[in-house]
């Protein structure tokens, strides 16, 4: 018992040791300028500048002057300016990293005055455009599905590709939305105009190739995706052996997949991007073969 | 930071005979002196004994033109002895630099003058090749620039103006301790790196299946590197500022060349620019077809020139050196004004690195890449760790389905890089300007490396063979050497050949790179070759120094060299067996309430001499030494047959003996006894242990050590055949306290401190 209240004790004192009250010593204060808008800005500078018993910052948000505190003897003003600037904030001496600057909230997007002008903000125009795009890309595709020259499947690879694709980026939206473009695209296939050779393989795989389209396209986990991906990349594998493209496609292997067992895909790329896990594992994978038929 | 050099004992004076007119046809001497001295620096809040060489760390930038010839005089003011070796550089094999391999060691107080024609260009790099010496300051960069007369002259970028290099790391302790702490999986290295990988930060990450099958899988816990650094350096310093460049102020749009070699003794670093992107120019002091890049990784030993350039007036761009563990980071900032920072890289998600690893590794401890081809660093199975390419899952998704949107009706969507936004540097991407072919003529010599070892004992070997368990490898002059490395260990290797350049077969036929050093991953299979044209003995091995010290190491004796320097080459090549398979010992003691629980080890890469202990503070507690010799068996060592002697002495009462499992009785107070057994790590690291002793007495034992529990919390057990058992529990302090509690069958319940050493 007496030994046991020792480790007790031994322990407390152990956890006890971090020290509640910050003193800074060998203090120096300095006022310097930090650019920022708002009282969101406020915490997040204070936060990157501050550390326990060596400085601290306070920034008002008025004037937009921070009041640095620090031990002269452990650290200087640089140093604590460059944490601030690491988490967004420019001063006299640093400028923050654009990228950390585009992900601060939109309140806190002050104006980078100390910036030379040049291409900035690119991250937010794109953000902009998302809508039009949406329409247009539906419009699109109707109109390829359309046009009489252009190899009649073209469209139905494109929009697998588009699903394969969409599966390398691990994202079960696009994967759906992408598959119902490519049930759409199959449905439109008009089978009188295939040849013949084309046409003998899609009466094999059209049913098989829309049941699984559809099932990605209803399914919004990307493990059952893909497990049906690996389904729908058979049938396209056939279609691929059977039609005539200008250029070459590649049917790619992961050894890995469903425990061993290994899954296929076809790509229009030569260099790997696994379907199956994405960036988890993104060039696990070897071509199998190269088909070239135009 | 500008306190690096103390000047408790001026150092003398660097003499430039020559200085470097450009005069194109006369061969020329040129000559330096380099003072080696002890010196005590003060990088990172202590200060530490480091060696300077004219006073400075690092070594000064020699500089030379092809054609010249080099005169370098070493004088020894070092209380031990010391050596150059002239990274990358083609000279004659008596010049290399490695004691008792091409010379013998330059002694305390020697002068010493390596004297040799400059026949080649480029950003090379030199550095002790004696003991640990390379981690406390002698590297230092090697110029050789081209004759401007020269055919393969590249204006736009031979003629840009050029600033030498060189990344270090610095660490406060002493790299003879580091080398010790490596060996005997001491981890105080990944608690400061916070980079533990306990059972609790598992299941905080929901990753607790996948410890438990790394640990089902007898790995300890992996990272990227293994020694914590306290800082990194850029010329010797931590954030220099490039503002000028032979006198002249840089400028919106100047180009900058930076012939950037990798002098750190251990640490890969990831290479980024604040300005844009960054231009491949040169490799391993070989001109390469200019490649952009948005990273790049460079190994410890290699070299890299590149191109940045400055977009702005008015600001300074971050040029960042990040170690590859992302704990440490040096910037060096090129161009005038407020400086523009880059972000730092994010911190590795380790479980997702040990998933990784978990499904490559065998039971039998081999990789299995799956039938993947991988090679050339390609195929980089760290991204799995790399937040900034794996990213969190919802923001990258929408990102990406901007991009898939806009670019649905772009002929070439399929051919973006998914990876898209960040374009790194990887061996296939390399391409020599020239025809690098080797003479079809001459005859081929082909051979295989298996690149071996294992981090719980820290043993890296090829084949798994040390240095001291192989002969030279004796190669014929004017033989092509084919080499085939597969690397079936769990670490990166950079493995450096010295005096020659070997194309790395990468897919780009006659224009096949040329290189001294190839980085190669766990798993990957590389292929070069080079014309063996100048005769000697040349070292190759993993530039990685606490790899090299352990034993990773081969010579290539081209013809039967007659190396002045060396009139006794068997000896010698005795002498440098031993020197990389130095003895190594640990001891460590836990001063307890209810008695001293301790073990000493004296090892090598093979033997292990150690000695166990348990003195209790009464006679009824007894005192008991275990003491076995053995040596580990296999690639993974997990098999150790030893042969012991155990003695013991307590004080039992009267008719009272103990019985173990077996039915066997030992009823004697004092015990001395002699046994043949072996140790064996079973799945999760547990020990099994058979003994028999002389008198027939059979002890099976299980124990397991340091189970991570927490960050700093360690736990263990033990139970045995003679019905004893143990239970321990113990809380890091630092690298050599720990407080631990522990509940004995013999001596009951105790408390103390554990000092280890």
């Amino acid at each position: 018992m007496k030994s046991l209240s020792k480790i007790v004790m031994v322990i407390g004192v152990l956890l006890s040791s971090i020290n509640s009250f910050a003193q800074i010593k060998n203090a120096k204060t300095e006022t310097v300028k930090i650019y920022g808008n708002c009282g969101m800005c406020k915490a997040t500078i204070e936060k990157a500048g501050n550390v326990n018993k060596v400085a601290s910052v306070e920034w008002n948000k008025d004037t937009k002057m921070a009041t640095l505190t620090y031990d002269s003897d452990k650290t200087n003003q640089d140093e604590i300016l460059k944490r601030i600037a690491l988490a967004g904030y420019d001063s006299e001496k640093f400028l923050a990293p654009d990228d950390v600057y585009a992900k601060l909230p939109g309140c806190c997007q002050y104006d980078r005055e100390l910036k030379p002008v040049a291409k900035s903000n690119d991250a937010g125009m794109d953000m902009k455009s998302e809508h039009t795009n949406h329409n247009h890309n539906e419009m699109a595709t109707t109109k390829t599905a359309d046009d009489q020259n252009a190899p009649q499947l073209k469209v139905v690879f494109d929009n697998y590709f588009s699903v394969k694709d969409a599966l390398v980026k691990t994202d079960a939206g696009t994967s759906s939305i992408k598959a119902v473009e490519l049930v759409k695209a199959i449905k439109a296939i008009e089978m009188a105009k295939l040849s013949t050779e084309e046409h003998t393989v899609w009466m094999k795989v059209m049913k098989d190739l829309t049941a699984n389209a559809e099932k990605i396209a209803a399914s919004k986990d990307v493990a059952k995706q893909r497990e049906t991906f690996a389904l729908l990349s058979k049938n396209m594998y056939e279609l691929a052996k059977a039609s005539k493209k200008e250029t070459p496609v590649y049917y790619q292997h992961c050894p890995m997949y469903n425990n061993g067992k290994g899954a296929n895909w076809l790509s229009k790329e030569e260099a790997v991007k696994n379907p199956y896990y994405g960036s988890q594992m993104l060039t696990c994978g070897s071509v199998q073969e190269t088909i070239n038929n135009k | 930071m500008n306190i690096p050099i103390n000047s408790k004992i001026r150092l003398l004076q660097a003499v430039f005979i020559l200085l470097c007119s450009q005069s194109l046809f006369a061969q020329k001497v040129v000559r330096y002196e380099l003072y080696v001295k002890d010196t005590l620096v003060n990088y990172a809040g202590k200060e530490k004994r480091a060696i300077a060489v004219n006073g400075q760390i690092p070594m000064p930038t020699l500089t030379f033109t092809e054609g010249d010839t080099a005169e370098i005089v070493v004088h020894n003011q070092l209380k031990e002895s010391t050596s150059l070796h002239w990274h990358g550089v083609f000279l004659p094999n008596k010049e290399d630099g490695v004691p008792w391999l091409t010379q013998k060691p330059i002694e305390a107080g020697a002068t010493y003058t390596y004297r040799f024609p400059i026949i080649q260009h480029g950003t090379h790099w030199y550095h002790s090749h004696s003991g640990l010496q390379e981690q406390i300051g002698m590297y230092g960069s090697f110029v050789m620039k081209k004759r401007e007369d020269d055919k393969t002259f590249r204006k736009g970028i031979d003629d840009l103006p050029t600033v030498p290099i060189i990344l270090s790391e610095w660490t406060n302790y002493n790299p003879n301790n580091i080398n010790r702490m490596l060996h005997n999986a001491n981890d105080w290295a990944a608690i400061k790196k916070n980079a533990t990988q306990s059972y609790a930060e598992a299941i905080r990450e929901g990753h607790f299946k996948t410890k438990l099958t790394n640990e089902w899988k007898r790995m300890l816990a992996m990272d990227v590197s293994d020694v914590y650094y306290d800082k990194i350096l850029i010329n010797g310093s931590n954030s220099p500022e490039l503002k000028t460049v032979d006198g002249k102020t840089l400028k919106a749009g100047d180009k900058v060349r930076l012939r950037i070699s990798n002098g750190g003794a251990s640490s890969y670093f990831w290479l980024r620019y604040a300005g844009g992107k960054i231009t491949v120019v040169a490799n391993d002091g070989n001109d390469v077809e200019p490649v952009e890049v948005d990273r790049l990784i460079i190994a410890v030993s290699e070299t890299y020139d590149i191109v940045v350039t400055i977009p702005d007036d008015g600001v300074a761009y971050e040029f960042l050196a990040t170690t590859e563990d992302r704990t440490q980071s040096a910037s060096y900032f090129v161009g005038n004004g407020i400086k523009q920072l880059i972000s730092p890289l994010p911190r590795l998600k380790y479980f997702e690195g040990m998933k990784m690893m978990n499904d490559m590794m065998k039971m039998n401890g081999d990789l299995d890449d799956m039938g993947m081809k991988m090679s050339l660093n390609q195929m980089d199975m760290n991204v799995v760790m790399y937040p900034e390419i794996t990213g969190e899952a919802g923001k990258k998704t929408d990102h990406s389905k901007h991009e898939g949107m806009n670019m649905d009706n772009d002929p070439n969507r399929y051919n973006a890089n998914a990876l898209g936004e960040i374009k790194t540097l990887n061996y296939a991407m390399l391409k020599s300007p020239y025809n690098t072919t080797l003479p079809k003529d001459a005859p081929i010599k082909e051979l295989k490396f298996t690149l071996t070892g294992n981090m719980n004992r820290y043993v890296w070997s090829m084949g798994n063979k040390i240095l001291s368990e192989t002969d030279k490898i004796p190669v014929k002059k004017g033989e092509i050497l084919r080499i085939t490395i597969y690397n079936n260990s769990m670490m990166r290797h950079p493995m450096h050949l010295h005096g020659f350049d070997f194309r790395v077969i990468n897919g780009k036929g006659e224009k096949s790179p040329l290189k001294n050093v190839l980085d190669i991953m766990p798993m990957e299979t590389d292929t070069i070759e080079f014309l063996a044209n100048e005769e000697g003995d040349w070292f190759f091995h993993c530039h990685i120094l606490y790899h090299m010290m352990s034993g990773m190491n081969r010579v290539f004796a081209v013809d039967d060299y007659k190396n002045p320097n060396l009139p006794n080459k068997k000896q010698a090549y005795n002498k440098l067996q031993r020197e990389s398979n130095m003895p190594h010992f640990m001891a460590q003691n836990d001063f307890a309430t209810n008695g001293n629980d301790g073990e000493a080890m004296f090892q090598n890469a093979r033997w292990s001499l150690g000695t166990e202990w348990r003195l209790g503070y009464n006679d009824m507690h007894g005192y008991e030494v275990e003491t076995h010799l053995g040596r580990y068996i296999g690639k993974m060592q997990w098999f150790m047959p030893f042969i012991g002697f155990d003695w013991r002495y307590r004080k039992m009462g009267i008719d009272e003996h103990e019985t173990n499992l077996f039915g066997q009785k030992n009823e004697k107070d004092t015990r001395r006894a002699f046994s043949l057994g072996f140790m064996y790590t079973l799945p999760m690291l547990v020990n099994f242990q058979a003994e028999v002793y002389h008198d027939g007495i059979v002890r099976l034992s299980l124990m397991r050590e340091d189970i991570p529990i927490s960050k700093r919390l360690r736990a263990g057990f033990m139970v045995n055949t003679d019905m004893e058992y143990m239970a321990d529990l113990k809380y890091i302090i630092n690298k050599n306290i720990g407080i631990r509690t522990h509940y004995d069958s013999d001596m009951g319940l105790g408390i103390g401190l554990s000092l280890n050493y």
